[in-house]
């Protein structure tokens, strides 16, 4: 495929079907909204330094009590021509799940999904954080999709609940975060004024048969003039491997109307790799417009060889 | 003197407020909402009452009811709402949905039970609503 005309479609995509608070392309005369998201980086550690790290189809539809989303994305397109033989490009249904409002408060939910632990994972995508990189628990400490029964409880406006069930394979195919086979877990998100909070603790069977248990502490202040987010998590694993923490505290500053300066600390134990270590963050966001993102940021290791600038072009159509 | 300072505050105040109603179709289920419950409807976290789904109606960007509502009922800068609308639509949340005009507002409200939305204090006279809130915005927008 010539990548010069597939990134000119998406980019042309991207500025069409870009909106105000609105996003997508809703079909007339249906309950059908079409959108998708993209996100190029260029990160200089990395063998392929330019890459389509994301290119992704959102759908969703709502009729009645019912609500379906998907999310199929093809990723890791090589822009400077490694991916010419595709063996590397890798087409992944990200989530599938249809949701029924069983009452005012509640909801059950199936299908496959994000695993509703934590705030990163509530939102995985470059173009919706404020970071290109993720902190290491994101693909470290739980499933960040889950294939199976999600039941949520709104307790009030402010606090609600939900607990998680899978027992069968994922539908999905491996893509390198943990893959799993079986799946608990219960999760609490409370919000008062602009402060909110989340607690998380859960287990799962990795189809190696390895089994893990999980707690996760997290909170968010999201204020006029700054933003400050953290989470800890723990891990209580039988593989020799395991890693016992990791937390990150990440900090947002509004310098200009479209324009942020964030910094992160993370502190995490990897018993794989067997390091213990501190990674900082300074980084740099353009939003020229609500649905895109422009991202440069320096990542500097205390112990791994991995200090790297990371640049990123990211956009919500 | 003060008194004349006063005194001319209390007479320009009117001209620099604005008194915001949250409304709703004549037979809405509830006659009072608190205003998270309101800002849980126009954030699309809340769609049914009584188990009947909503039609919730928001005005244009820009216009001073909009920022009136978003600043004292949903409490929520528009750098903050941008970001919140981007990750609502990535987990499948739509906006609600934006009129043109004021009568298209009570033309909804008239024809669409459940339904909400607001305006201000000088053209609901004589309407058939339900009035559910109501806040005074001052000169800040």
């Amino acid at each position: 495929m010539n990548k010069q005309l597939f990134f000119l479609f998406f980019s042309i995509l991207s500025l069409l079907f870009s909106k105000e608070e609105s996003y997508g392309w809703d079909i007339p005369n249906s309950s059908l909204n079409i959108g998708g998201y993209l996100d190029i980086t260029y990160d200089e550690k990395r063998e392929d330094k330019f890459l389509f790290n994301d290119i992704a189809m959102l759908f969703s539809a709502n009729k009645n009590r019912f609500d379906l989303l998907g999310e199929v994305e093809l990723s890791h397109i090589s822009l400077d021509g490694r991916s010419n033989n595709s063996s590397d490009v890798d087409l992944n249904l990200e989530r599938l799940e249809l949701t029924y409002a069983l009452s005012d408060r509640q909801s059950i939910k199936i299908g496959r999904f994000n695993s509703d632990i934590g705030y990163w994972n509530q939102s995985p995508i470059p173009i919706l954080q404020e970071t290109t990189s993720s902190p290491h628990i994101v693909d470290n400490f739980f499933p960040k999709a889950t294939t199976g029964i999600l039941f949520q409880q709104n307790i009030n406006e402010e606090n609600s609940f939900s607990m998680t069930f899978q027992d069968n394979k994922d539908i999905a195919h491996q893509d390198g975060s943990i893959y799993i086979n079986e799946h608990k877990a219960l999760a609490y998100y409370g919000v008062y004024s602009d402060f909110s909070w989340r607690f998380s603790l859960g287990k799962y069977t990795e189809n190696s048969n390895s089994r893990s248990d999980y707690m996760g502490i997290g909170s968010e202040y999201d204020g006029e003039a700054f933003s400050i987010q953290t989470e800890f998590f723990l891990q209580d694993s039988d593989k020799e491997d395991d890693k016992p923490y990791s937390g990150y505290i990440q900090s947002t500053w509004h310098l200009k109307n479209r324009q942020d300066a964030v910094v992160r600390f993370e502190s995490y134990r990897d018993n794989e790799l067997d390091v213990k270590e501190q990674i900082y963050l300074l980084g740099y966001i353009y939003r020229p417009t609500s649905n895109m993102a422009l991202k440069s940021e320096y990542i500097y290791h205390s112990k791994l060889r991995l200090n790297r600038f990371i640049y990123s072009f990211s956009v919500l159509f | 003197m003060q008194r004349v300072v006063y005194i001319f505050i209390f007479l320009i105040l009117p001209l620099y407020s604005l008194e915001l109603f949250v409304i709703a179709d004549k037979n809405f289920p509830e006659s009072n909402l608190t205003r998270s419950e309101i800002a849980s409807m126009f954030l699309d976290k809340k769609r049914f009452i009584k188990e009947e789904k909503i039609l919730v109606m928001n005005h244009k960007v820009g216009t001073p009811l909009r920022y009136c509502f978003e600043k004292n009922i949903l409490k929520k800068t528009e750098r903050s709402l941008e970001r919140y609308w981007r990750k609502a639509y990535y987990q499948g949340r739509r906006p609600p949905k934006v009129i043109s005009s004021i009568e298209m507002l009570f033309l909804y409200l008239k024809s669409v039970h459940p339904s909400i939305g607001y305006t201000d204090s000088n053209t609901i006279f004589n309407k058939k609503v339900t009035i559910l809130y109501h806040v005074i915005c001052t000169n800040d927008f």
